[in-house]
C-alpha cells in the first residue's frame, strides 16, 4: 500500500465516521487543535483503523498519534512489517 | 392544556402508557446489563421480568450464575449471556470501554452490533455506555455527535431535554443535530405530533448566549427540518413547559438537570416538614395526601425509567444509576419503543449523509 492509499484511507475514515470536514484532512492536521477531535473520537479512529489495515493499536502507540502523518506513518511502518 | 381530571397537570402514564402498547406483532430484543447501577443484579432482573413477555424478549448480561440464581424455574423470554467484568466509576470511560471487553456493558452492546439484540439497556457508569456505544452499535451516519436525551416531569406535562451529560461541550452544528433527534424523539417516543423547539440560552433574544448558541440559532431557524422552532428559551421556562423540547450542551444539561432535581426534592421535603410540624398542619397534610400523592407520582422521574441516547444505529437507554424494578422496567419498555418506532430512520433520513441542510 502507498502513502497516498494510505492516507486517503485514513481521510475516509475520518471524514464517514468520525464526521471531520473533508477540506480540513491534511497530513499536518493535529487531531485535536485543527479537526476538533475529543478523546473518544480518538478511541474510535485508533479501533476503526485495526480493523481497516488488520493491525494492533496499544494505548501507548496511539498516544503518539497526534496528527494525520502520525497516523499514516504509524500504518505504513505496520503494514510494511 | 388539559390535565387528568381536571388538574392542571398530567401524569407520566400520559407518555409511557404507549411504551408497554405491544400488540404490534413485532418481536423485540433487550439486552439489560445485570451488572449496572447501585442496586445490580437483583432490582434489574426484578425490572426486567416485570417487563419481559412474548413481544418484549429479555437477553440479561453479567455474572451468569448469580442472575439465574434471581430467575424462577421455567421463565420465558428470557436469555442470560455470561460477562465476568465491570467497568467501573472511576475508570476513564472511552479507554475502559475499548479494552474491557468482557464487561457487561461491551459484551450487552456488541450483541446489538451482531444483529442479536434490537436494543440495550443500563443503569451503570453513563460515560462508559457512551463510549462504548459510539465504539460498538456506531452513530447513525451523518450523526455528529449522539446526546442524552431526558424525559423531565414538567408542568402541566413532561418535556425533552437534551443533551444532558454526553457532550460538555459543543459547536452550533451539534445543537442543530439536537434539535432535529430531539425532535423525533419527541415524535415517536413521547408521542407528541407536533412538537416545538426551544434553544436554551440567557435570553430571548436571537444575540443572546455563547457563541456557538447564537450561531445555532440561525442554523436552526432556518433548517426546514425543524418543523417549529420557538427559538430561545430561559432556565426558569424549563419546568413551565414553555416548549416540549429543550436543547443546550451537555454541560449545560446536566446541571440543568440535577439543579432541578435538587430543588424538586429540597421545596418537597420542606412542604413535608411543614405538613409534619403542628397538629393543626397534620390535620391539614392528612386532607390533601392523596393529592399530594397524585402530584408526587407527576413528578416522579423514576416513571421514565432513564433517558435515551439519541443518534445511535440502536435504541440505548441510559437507566438512572439507582433504578429499582421499576424504573428499570420502564427503561425497557423505552427501549422497545425506540426499536419499533420510527425515531432511528427518522434520524437517519434527517441527518443522513444525502439529507439537504436547508
Amino acid at each position: 500500500m502507498t502513502r497516498e492509499e494510505v492516507f486517503e484511507h485514513v481521510k475516509g475514515i475520518l471524514v464517514e465516521t468520525l464526521s471531520v470536514d473533508e477540506d480540513k484532512v491534511t497530513m499536518e492536521a493535529r487531531f485535536q487543535e485543527d479537526l476538533e477531535t475529543d478523546s473518544l473520537d480518538l478511541v474510535e479512529l485508533v479501533m476503526t483503523m485495526e480493523e481497516k489495515f488488520g493491525i494492533k493499536i496499544t494505548d501507548e502507540e496511539a498516544a503518539d498519534i497526534k496528527t494525520v502523518g502520525d497516523a499514516v506513518d504509524f500504518v505504513m511502518t505496520r503494514v510494511d512489517a | 392544556m388539559r390535565g387528568d381530571k381536571g388538574r392542571p397537570y398530567t401524569s407520566p402514564h400520559w407518555v409511557t402508557d404507549a411504551w408497554s402498547e405491544v400488540d404490534d406483532g413485532r418481536v423485540v430484543r433487550v439486552v439489560v446489563d445485570a451488572a449496572g447501577g447501585d442496586n445490580a443484579p437483583g432490582e434489574i432482573v426484578k425490572g426486567a421480568l416485570a417487563a419481559v413477555g412474548p413481544q418484549l424478549q429479555i437477553i440479561l448480561v453479567g455474572d451468569e450464575p448469580r442472575i439465574r440464581g434471581l430467575l424462577p424455574q421455567g421463565v420465558q423470554n428470557v436469555s442470560v449471556v455470561h460477562a465476568p467484568d465491570v467497568i467501573g466509576y472511576d475508570e476513564e470511560p472511552a479507554t475502559a470501554a475499548r479494552a474491557k471487553t468482557g464487561s457487561s456493558i461491551v459484551v450487552g452492546l456488541k450483541l446489538v452490533h451482531d444483529g442479536e439484540a434490537d436494543a440495550f439497556v443500563s443503569a451503570g457508569n453513563t460515560g462508559a455506555v457512551v463510549a462504548a456505544s459510539v465504539l460498538y452499535v456506531r452513530r447513525i451516519p451523518g450523526v455528529k455527535r449522539p446526546a442524552i436525551c431526558t424525559i423531565m416531569p414538567a408542568m402541566p406535562a413532561p418535556v425533552a431535554f437534551l443533551d444532558v451529560g454526553a457532550n460538555a461541550e459543543v459547536r452550533a452544528e451539534f445543537l442543530r443535530q439536537f434539535a432535529i433527534m430531539g425532535q423525533a424523539f419527541a415524535r415517536e417516543v413521547m408521542s407528541i405530533p407536533e412538537p416545538t423547539i426551544g434553544l436554551l440560552s440567557i435570553g430571548e433574544e436571537p444575540t443572546k448566549g455563547t457563541p456557538d448558541v447564537i450561531e445555532a440559532h440561525q442554523l436552526i431557524a432556518a433548517d426546514k427540518r425543524i418543523a417549529h422552532f420557538y427559538g430561545n428559551i430561559e432556565g426558569r421556562d424549563i419546568m413551565n413547559r414553555l416548549v416540549d423540547v429543550i436543547v443546550t450542551d451537555g454541560f449545560t444539561g446536566n446541571v440543568g438537570l440535577k439543579t432541578i432535581e435538587g430543588s424538586a426534592k429540597a421545596i418537597l421535603g420542606a412542604l413535608k416538614a411543614t405538613i409534619m410540624w403542628s397538629a393543626k398542619t397534620k390535620l391539614g397534610g392528612l386532607l390533601l395526601q392523596k393529592d399530594l400523592q397524585i402530584l408526587r407520582d407527576a413528578l416522579n422521574p423514576e416513571e421514565f425509567g432513564g433517558a435515551l441516547l439519541v443518534g445511535m444505529n440502536a435504541p440505548v437507554v441510559i437507566a438512572h444509576g439507582n433504578s429499582k424494578a421499576r424504573g428499570i422496567a420502564q427503561a425497557v419498555r423505552m427501549g422497545r419503543r425506540g426499536a419499533v418506532s420510527d425515531l432511528l430512520p427518522t434520524i437517519a433520513r434527517e441527518l443522513g449523509t444525502s439529507g439537504a441542510s436547508v
